[in-house]
């Protein structure tokens, strides 16, 4: 049970809720038993899929009921008008309103949409509107998001065009409402990678430079979430920008970037008399980097390592290894 | 909800209250909740399991009950076990299963009615082309039920090359640039899916594929789920849990950075989870307790050597003194 407040049940609760629960019980354990028995006998009928909504309505997570729906469909499909197909899309629809965590409506969906006569191309675009459509109310919600990589997988394959491009958009738009939504800043460092070993982007310094500009924006927003600081650790060491980069580019790129979480850091010793420990890590990141390309005349590390030990304790074993292995 | 350290030294772990929690579960078939469970069932009576082991209780459930439950759930029509009896099989409730069965010594149940022999063709038959595997004939893949297909083949002493490699192939596509893992190639990482992709690798003796920086962000990546008030989360920005005691924990045991992270702050946040009156642990404070996150909150309990707990293997989650006849992978000749 995921985030259900503690109840204290008094004699006379519990005595109420009992009384209710045994209308309820023999209800449902006559409902499943009908199912189940149905079930085994390989029942595939209307009548039996009505019951399988039944059950599935009270208890969207009983994994073999679904099961039970799919194989009676797949029994009737010859059959079945495109309505019902698309009544079935509605039932998941109602049922991931109520549970948007269950993992098996999710997977019912999916497989409904294979199984969709011809699957075609419209359905899995009017899909990915309803995918954003429950990103917008919960914009991590891990389901959705691995639903949604599906869902572009599929209109890619049938149409043999990259969107890349407009999921890269899609990123921007969420992080520009919320700079702490890192599944979208996830999506971007699995989209730039692949837009550049594609040739899907044309200027690639430019492309580059405004990201930089992008994520040092973020940062000032928002210094004290971790997701854009995961990002720009990423980042900074990903090929895409050291490939595209000359080396002075590169060095003057991170020079600069130091420079900006530096200012952060002040802003933040005199905002509020303590330092930024994620600028502190970052640094240190920034330094190995510029370490293994030969420049050694600035190193702070030591120091961002011990005031780390000092302002992160939680973390303080992980310093002290950072320190010994330096 | 923060707590200074004096205070939090000062809460009880309450060792009998989780055993009475535990042993009541089953006695709950007034409660319209005992009913619409019955999909967790044999998973459940892990849980119990294996808590009621690390506080030194075994004994508890009664032997027989729980084994001939287990066998009744067999559902010879797919070869793996179900949840419930009459329900489908699954790769989750199969592991579970097989683990409950081995830790009462009990594999030679699965002798009878070619049962063993089925349960392992069913989890064979799970996997796909990639190397991952799918929960059932349906086709949903994860790490989940990759991690569930090596544990109980491993238990069984069923691995052979020709699944582990493939597998392990797949479980490296799926580590991410932030040092975590996600449920497939593609996917956010996820504290849970750390403990699936490593515990996976760690079976089959396969950590060394992950190389140093691999390893040393992913240590860093796991710290971070630590949260001020000590509680760890699943993913950045998200709210402490318990159940994370035990996936974070077991991951970064698994690559020897068990430090990395404040013991006296987590077991806090775990003991501030109990349910003082009647026992068991929560999600975090003030929620309603459940057998799931009982045992987590014991095993990241026993990991970080507190309160005297029985020892449980992280790769594995089952008490070490079972693992420990296990068969390891890569199997002698």
């Amino acid at each position: 049970m995921h985030g259900i407040k503690r109840r204290q049940w008094t004699e006379e609760l519990l005595k109420q809720k009992k009384l209710q629960d045994q209308k309820k019980i023999s209800e449902y354990r006559d409902l499943t038993k009908t199912v189940l028995d149905k079930k085994r006998k390989e029942i595939y009928t209307l009548e039996t899929f009505d019951l399988t909504t039944q059950v599935l309505k009270i208890n969207p997570e009983f994994n073999s009921v679904w099961n039970y729906r799919r194989d009676i469909i797949n029994s009737l499909r010859d059959g079945l008008a495109i309505e019902s197909w698309e009544d079935e899309l509605n039932f998941t629809m109602a049922q991931m309103k109520v549970f948007p965590k269950v993992y098996w409506i999710w997977n019912h969906r999916v497989w409904i949409l294979n199984n969709y006569p011809n699957s075609p191309l419209k359905i899995w675009q009017r899909e990915l509107v309803i995918a954003s459509k429950v990103l917008e109310m919960d914009a991590r919600n891990y389901h959705a998001w691995h639903y949604r990589r599906i869902i572009v997988n599929e209109i890619e394959k049938i149409s043999g065009k990259s969107m890349d491009k407009s999921e890269l958009e899609y990123t921007t738009l969420n992080i520009n409402q919320n700079i702490s939504n890192f599944s979208s800043w996830h999506q971007r460092a699995k989209l730039l990678p692949r837009m550049f070993s594609t040739d899907e982007v044309m200027d690639k310094k430019k492309f580059i430079n405004d990201e930089v500009s992008y994520i040092t924006n973020a940062m000032f927003t928002d210094a004290e979430d971790q997701s854009v600081w995961l990002y720009i650790k990423w980042f900074i060491k990903n090929e895409i920008v050291s490939k595209t980069l000359s080396g002075d580019e590169y060095q003057k790129m991170l020079k600069d970037l130091k420079n900006n979480i530096l200012a952060i850091n002040e802003d933040e010793v005199e905002f509020s008399g303590v330092q930024n420990n994620w600028c502190l890590k970052i640094l240190i990141v920034i330094e190995d980097i510029e370490t293994s390309l030969g420049i050694t005349n600035t190193s702070n590390k030591t120091e961002y390592i011990e005031q780390l030990i000092e302002a992160d304790p939680l973390r303080k074993n992980r310093y002290m290894h950072l320190l010994n292995k330096h | 909800m923060s707590i200074e350290m004096s205070e939090s030294e000062n809460i009880v772990f309450l060792r009998d209250k989780h055993i009475k929690y535990i042993d009541s579960l089953d006695k709950k078939q007034e409660d319209y909740e005992y009913w619409l469970s019955e999909h967790l069932r044999l998973n459940g009576v892990y849980w119990g399991l294996t808590a009621l082991c690390l506080l030194n209780a075994k004994d508890t459930f009664k032997k027989e009950d729980v084994i001939e439950f287990v066998i009744s759930c067999w559902d010879e029509r797919s070869g793996g076990f179900a949840p419930f009896p009459g329900h489908d099989g699954h790769m989750l409730s199969t592991l579970s299963a097989i683990q409950i069965l081995a830790t009462y010594d009990a594999l030679d149940s699965m002798n009878a009615r070619d049962i063993r022999e089925k349960c392992v063709a069913f989890i064979k038959g799970n996997q796909m082309k990639d190397g991952s595997f799918q929960g059932d004939r349906f086709g949903e893949v994860d790490t989940r039920f990759v991690y569930n297909a090596i544990s109980s083949l491993s238990i069984l002493g069923e691995l052979t090359p020709e699944i582990v490699d493939p597998a392990v192939e797949y479980i490296l596509r799926c580590y991410n640039f932030d040092g975590g893992f996600g449920l497939c190639p593609g996917a956010e990482s996820h504290a849970a899916q750390a403990f699936t992709c490593l515990g996976t690798l760690a079976i089959v003796n396969k950590l060394g594929k992950l190389s140093d920086s691999q390893m040393e962000e992913l240590g860093w990546w796991l710290c971070e789920r630590q949260l001020p008030e000590g509680g760890l989360n699943g993913r950045p920005s998200k709210l402490p849990d318990v159940c994370y005691s035990w996936w974070v924990l077991s991951s970064l045991s698994i690559i020897d950075k068990l430090s990395w992270i404040d013991y006296n702050k987590l077991r806090a946040f775990i003991l501030q989870s109990q349910d003082e009156k009647k026992g068991g642990i929560s999600d975090r404070p003030e929620n309603e307790v459940d057998v799931y996150h009982t045992v987590f909150g014991i095993a990241g309990l026993s990991l970080m050597g507190f309160e005297n707990l029985d020892p449980i293997d992280p790769a594995y989650c089952m008490p070490v003194s079972v693992t420990s006849k296990f068969k390891k992978y890569p199997y002698d000749k």
